[in-house]
């Protein structure tokens, strides 16, 4: 019994002997074996060496203004570029590599090409050929609004020209003024030359 | 994409650099410049060409340079007849847009070729300096000053005047 106290009483002073040696070292504790898991008592202000972190060094709470705003919106800001803007160049890709631009050629014999071979990328030949006009119809479009606003601008100068010849004629149906009736007037006042 | 430059309107003439003998074992650096050159730009780009044009489809379509009708000119119109400005004034634009494309080919031409010859310039180019000298007097005598709101009825009149003043100095000189 004594001599088992004895042992025990050695241990103990051992263990307190080796954790008051890690508390004494102080921030040599890393280079300790990292073993000490809770055999024997600890003394208060001890040190331990550093856990859970796979040689990456003690996890600090690092302490910053918020990221979580501007993450969101270049989050955001990607999503919606990419949106559409993803299925736009795998367009272009397209047809840039597997269709190609067009060759230039001399027009062929007694052949009239239509309005939209007259461009070389596809695309612009596709928004020639279904989006725009063709250019023979704006031009005629162009020619028939002159072409109305050119008779009427010559109406109007007609109809000014036999405005002022009525007027000045005085024989045609216009610059007919209505005037009294002659039995209506009074020519009492007039009749006798001493009134 | 490429344009579509005729590399035959200018055809370089032959050069007449003498065949030089070499006199030392230095290798000449420039050549070591060229292959770098061709092997970090000409082959890969010429490799990614080569690809593409692999992969492009085999039935190729065309494009044209539109051949425009000629109108009855600004001076061919009777008076009051607006569709007959119109068309005159849009042919007037064309001819003016091809001028002004005739006077930059022939500027080309002649900076092609004063690059070319580089030190004997002034003699071996004396053909496309009269070229360009005529041309520009003939563009500035058409449309010279007629400024931003040019129309072919300014430029008529500016040919009016050209000829008045041809007659009076014609008259003068007799």
């Amino acid at each position: 019994m004594a001599a088992m106290s004895l042992v025990l009483r050695a241990a103990a002073a051992w263990a307190a002997r080796r954790a008051g040696g890690a508390g004494t070292t102080g921030t040599t504790g890393i280079t300790r074996i990292t073993g000490i898991t809770g055999i024997g008592p600890r003394l208060p202000g001890t040190l331990v060496p550093v856990r859970h972190s796979g040689d990456h060094g003690k996890r600090m709470f690092i302490i910053k203004a918020t990221s979580f705003y501007d993450s969101r919106f270049l989050s955001l800001l990607r999503f919606y570029i990419f949106l559409t803007g993803i299925p736009v160049a795998v367009l272009l890709t397209y047809i840039n590599v597997f269709v190609g631009e067009a060759e230039l050629a001399e027009i062929p014999e007694g052949y009239v090409p239509e309005h939209w071979e007259y461009y070389k990328h596809p695309i612009t030949r596709w928004i020639a050929r279904y989006i725009l006009d063709p250019p023979e119809k704006n031009y005629e479009k162009d020619m028939a609004l002159l072409h109305v606003e050119a008779q009427k601008c010559e109406l109007r100068m007609l109809e000014l020209e036999a405005r002022r010849l009525m007027r000045h004629r005085g024989d045609g149906p216009w610059y007919h003024y209505e005037t009294p009736d002659k039995n209506l007037v009074d020519n009492s006042v007039k009749s006798t030359p001493d009134n | 994409m490429p344009e579509d430059h005729d590399w035959e309107a200018y055809k370089v003439p032959p050069t007449r650099t003498p065949v030089s003998e070499r006199t030392t074992s230095v290798p000449n650096p420039v050549n070591y410049f060229q292959t770098a050159f061709s092997y970090v730009f000409d082959t890969p780009v010429t490799f990614v060409r080569e690809l593409i044009e692999r992969l492009q489809t085999k039935d190729k379509f065309y494009y044209y340079h539109q051949k425009f009708r000629r109108v009855p000119d600004l001076s061919e119109c009777l008076e009051g007849d607006y569709l007959c400005y119109y068309e005159a004034e849009a042919q007037w634009r064309r001819d003016r847009m091809v001028d002004q494309q005739i006077v930059e080919i022939v500027q080309e031409r002649l900076a092609a070729c004063k690059q070319r010859e580089g030190p004997n310039q002034f003699q071996n180019c004396a053909k496309e300096m009269e070229l360009l000298a005529q041309v520009t007097k003939a563009f500035q005598d058409r449309y010279g000053d007629l400024g931003y709101h040019g129309n072919a009825r300014t430029c008529l009149m500016k040919q009016k005047h050209r000829m008045m003043e041809e007659r009076k100095a014609a008259e003068e000189k007799q």
